[in-house]
């Protein structure tokens, strides 16, 4: 049965997202309509371009480029920090709206996600139409735009989305694959990364049109098993489903780290900073659903020699209070007094909480428990400042840390 | 230094002793054990937690003592062909080993720096066979926590009162209790020994009706059999109140085979790997015990005739903690009492020699 797959895909997401933020609360200025870009703030040693606005691309800024060198190429670039609680809020917005459009959505990444339209025709009608449909109401509705891409599968399906932007809807059919999709140079195909692209080049193909066509054993050849997949997505070949709910394989863990923008060299100061990405991380393990059983803590000194401890716990947990009590014995253990510039903590050997082994001794964290989750909905509500600890204040410490942009794919607390 | 020994009663002499030794210690003498040859041979380990010596039938030719890296003074012993073994020690402290054909010459470290075994002072004095003092570790030795958050739990509690003797240990989720019931009264002493010290011990010790001495200090406990003696720190603090933990009331009662329990929930656990996330789901009716999981390998029933004395119940336990108990018991027909689904189960014998207790996996 021919499928029909539609990709909605949010125009520079993290962008939009913060300037309707603002809009929304009285800024009189549209970031999207400025050079502006979201990024790390580089006092704090993590300044990199995390997204940029359609004037901003005109003076040739590249997301991941350091934002002091973007700032040299537009000396009045507007920058504005990220807000992952915000774009959190956005994601689910989105995926509460397509819920009216199908039952089969698949968040993909934070800003994107897959729905399956197949048999929906008859229904609500002609999927081009119904696409428009779509971009108007969260346009309307959310403020932002969004591009979407139709086709028989979600490679073709992304692919078109990706063609061209912002709020627009596009098909790749089949039929339209050589028209399309085969003059776009082959390193805008799904999965030819930094990495592979240089490899075909040096091959002689340059286009989608020209990997397609490239013989299925030479490929074979090179790339193993990796160029049957590449020779398939070319040829616009793509059975997977889309997975409701899930945009994830199963998470074996939650983690984050930290640079801290000075040498950490007193104990209060690293706890505060651990305690930050405490914050997020058991957050991220409660929205997930799980309790973790392993704690593990990361240390890189101001020489760049990494270290980690972890440790297994006899019952598994999930409230901040006791993940930060186990961080930090970790951190006893292990610091000896050197300068500190990264740290970094992870949760693993996830629990589901439908079974709890009774223990003679457990801590009763019920009302910690009780106390996390309306936090957790505060924050989820009016941002991720609206309630911090107290110890932070005046500490020069950002109460929460975390979300590091290249983890974002699999950022499991929006699902 | 010099003596003459037969090669297999020196390695095993090695072998005792080598149990306490860390095979990465802090310092390099104690990765060696003290081989002293006065009256008679003695082969010491010692990790400061634990030391062992070892009494070693030899010809002692010249007196004198001498530290050898254990393990390779162990392996070098035990390849050798069989026989005497000369061991010499010359001024510059090299050790050499000669063997029919065979003729070592490795580097020793100077006695002097060894630490001592502390003495144990001889008050507190209890004598058991080795064969009841290796099911009293058995019994109770796999309930200890690995948790070092609460060291006290690491080992077993001994409680010595009147005629009784009492080992415990309790890792959150489950105690094991073993009684011993003698005719003869023992000296009042609580302590706890380090897991350790008790598996160690009990790899020493032979399922035999000699006899082995046992000797309680305030920090100290010491094992003394006719060829080696063992003293082992003991681990400080106060143990839980392990009585309190017993409930009063059962709401459930059964009777059951003990083997047809055990092979069911041995078979019921081929498809969990672990207990904690797929518990085992007892569900208790009227004559009949069903056992089932679920886990993504598939699911799993059994059901048991047993006799029931008091109401249906139908709770979780991770199948871990009952395999490690009914491997243990000896008696066929047991009886397990359930309090309820969140409170504890034991299993119990008649006349008090052991009781487990087992709380159960709260299934939401």
């Amino acid at each position: 049965m021919t499928r029909t797959i539609m990709h909605i895909d949010v125009n520079s997401a993290f962008l939009s997202w913060t300037a309707v933020h603002m809009l929304q609360h009285g800024s009189s200025i549209d970031l999207r309509n400025i050079p502006s870009i979201i990024g790390g703030n580089q006092a704090t040693r993590h300044g990199i371009v995390l997204a940029k606005s359609i004037p901003a691309k005109g003076f040739k800024i590249q997301t991941g480029e350091p934002v002091f060198q973007a700032k040299q190429k537009c000396p009045n670039l507007v920058v504005m920090p990220p807000d992952y609680f915000l774009y959190m809020q956005c994601s689910s917005a989105l995926s509460e709206i397509l819920q009216n459009y199908s039952d089969k959505i698949q968040l993909f990444s934070i800003d994107e996600c897959f729905l399956d339209y197949t048999g929906i025709e008859k229904i609500l009608g002609e999927p081009i139409k119904v696409a428009n449909q779509i971009r108007e109401q969260i346009r309307k509705e959310l403020g932002f735009t969004v591009n979407i891409g139709i086709s028989t599968n979600k490679l073709l399906a992304k692919m078109a989305g990706d063609l061209k932007k912002p709020d627009m809807t596009h098909t790749i059919y089949p039929e339209e694959i050589s028209a399309k999709m085969w003059p776009l140079p082959v390193e805008d195909l799904y999965m030819v990364g930094r990495a592979t692209a240089p490899k075909l080049k040096g091959m002689g193909i340059h286009t989608i049109g020209d990997l397609a066509n490239t013989d299925i054993e030479l490929l074979k050849y090179k790339f193993k098993s990796w160029g049957l997949m590449l020779h398939a997505y070319a040829n616009g070949i793509d059975e997977s489903p889309v997975h409701p709910g899930s945009g994830h394989t199963v998470i074996k863990g939650i983690g984050n780290s930290t640079t801290v923008y000075f040498d950490v060299i007193d104990k209060q100061t690293a706890y505060k900073v651990l305690l930050s990405l405490v914050e997020t991380v058991s957050m991220r393990l409660r929205f997930s659903g799980f309790c973790c059983s392993v704690v593990a803590v990361s240390l890189k000194t101001d020489e760049l020699i990494s270290s980690s401890h972890q440790k297994k716990l006899m019952t598994p947990i999930d409230c901040t209070n006791a993940v930060f009590k186990e961080v930090k014995s970790l951190f006893d253990e292990m610091w000896r007094g050197q300068p500190i510039r990264q740290m970094g903590i992870r949760v693993s050997d996830l629990y589901t909480k439908d079974y709890i082994q009774l223990s003679f001794f457990e801590e009763n964290w019920d009302k910690q428990r009780r106390l996390d989750k309306t936090i957790d909905e505060i924050r989820i509500k009016y941002g991720s400042n609206a309630v911090i600890r107290s110890s932070f204040l005046w500490s020069g410490l950002s109460p929460l840390e975390g979300g590091v942009v290249d983890e974002f794919p699999v950022m499991s607390s929006i699902l | 230094m010099e003596f003459i020994c037969d090669k297999n009663i020196l390695s095993d002499g090695i072998n005792t002793a080598q149990k306490a030794v860390m095979p990465k210690a802090a310092l390099q003498i104690l990765e060696g054990i003290l081989i002293k040859a006065e009256n008679s041979l003695t082969i010491t380990g010692n990790s400061l937690e634990i030391g062992i010596v070892s009494n070693v039938e030899a010809e002692i030719v010249k007196t004198g003592s001498i530290v050898v890296n254990s393990r390779i003074f162990g392996e070098i012993i035990r390849k050798l062909p069989e026989g005497n073994v000369k061991i010499q020690v010359d001024e510059l402290n090299n050790v050499i080993i000669e063997c029919k054909n065979s003729h070592f010459k490795i580097k020793g470290i100077d006695s002097s720096g060894y630490p001592e075994i502390p003495e144990v002072e001889q008050d507190n004095k209890i004598v058991l066979t080795q064969n009841v003092l290796r099911e009293m570790i058995k019994h109770t030795l796999f309930s200890v926590s690995i948790d070092d958050n609460r060291p006290v739990l690491t080992g077993v509690l001994i409680e010595s009162e009147s005629n009784r003797i009492t080992f415990v240990a309790i890792d959150g989720f489950r105690m094991a209790l073993r009684n011993f019931f003698s005719d003869q009264n023992y000296p009042e002493f609580s302590v706890i020994v380090p897991a350790k010290t008790l598996s160690e011990i009990s790899k020493i010790i032979q399922p035999t009706d000699e006899n082995i001495e046992i000797y309680v200090s305030k920090s100290q406990i010491l094992f003394s059999t006719n060829n080696c003696k063992l003293v082992s720190k003991l681990i400080e603090g106060e143990f839980i109140n392990y009585k309190n933990l017993l409930p009063e009331k059962f709401e459930s009662n059964i009777s059951i085979d003990r083997t047809e329990l055990l092979s069911s929930i041995e078979r019921v656990s081929l498809i969990t790997s672990d207990g904690r996330r797929n518990p085992v789901k007892f569900d208790i009716k009227r004559n009949n015990l069903t056992l089932t999981t679920n886990t993504e390998i598939g699911n799993v029933r059994e059901d048991i005739e047993i006799e029931v004395d008091g109401e249906k119940l139908s709770l979780g336990f991770n199948p871990k903690y009952f395999i490690d108990c009914l491997r243990v018991i000896e008696e066929e027909k047991i009886t397990i009492s359930f309090s309820s689904e969140i409170g504890p189960s034991i299993i119990k014998s008649g006349i008090d020699e052991y009781i487990y207790l087992i709380l159960p996996i709260k299934i939401r």
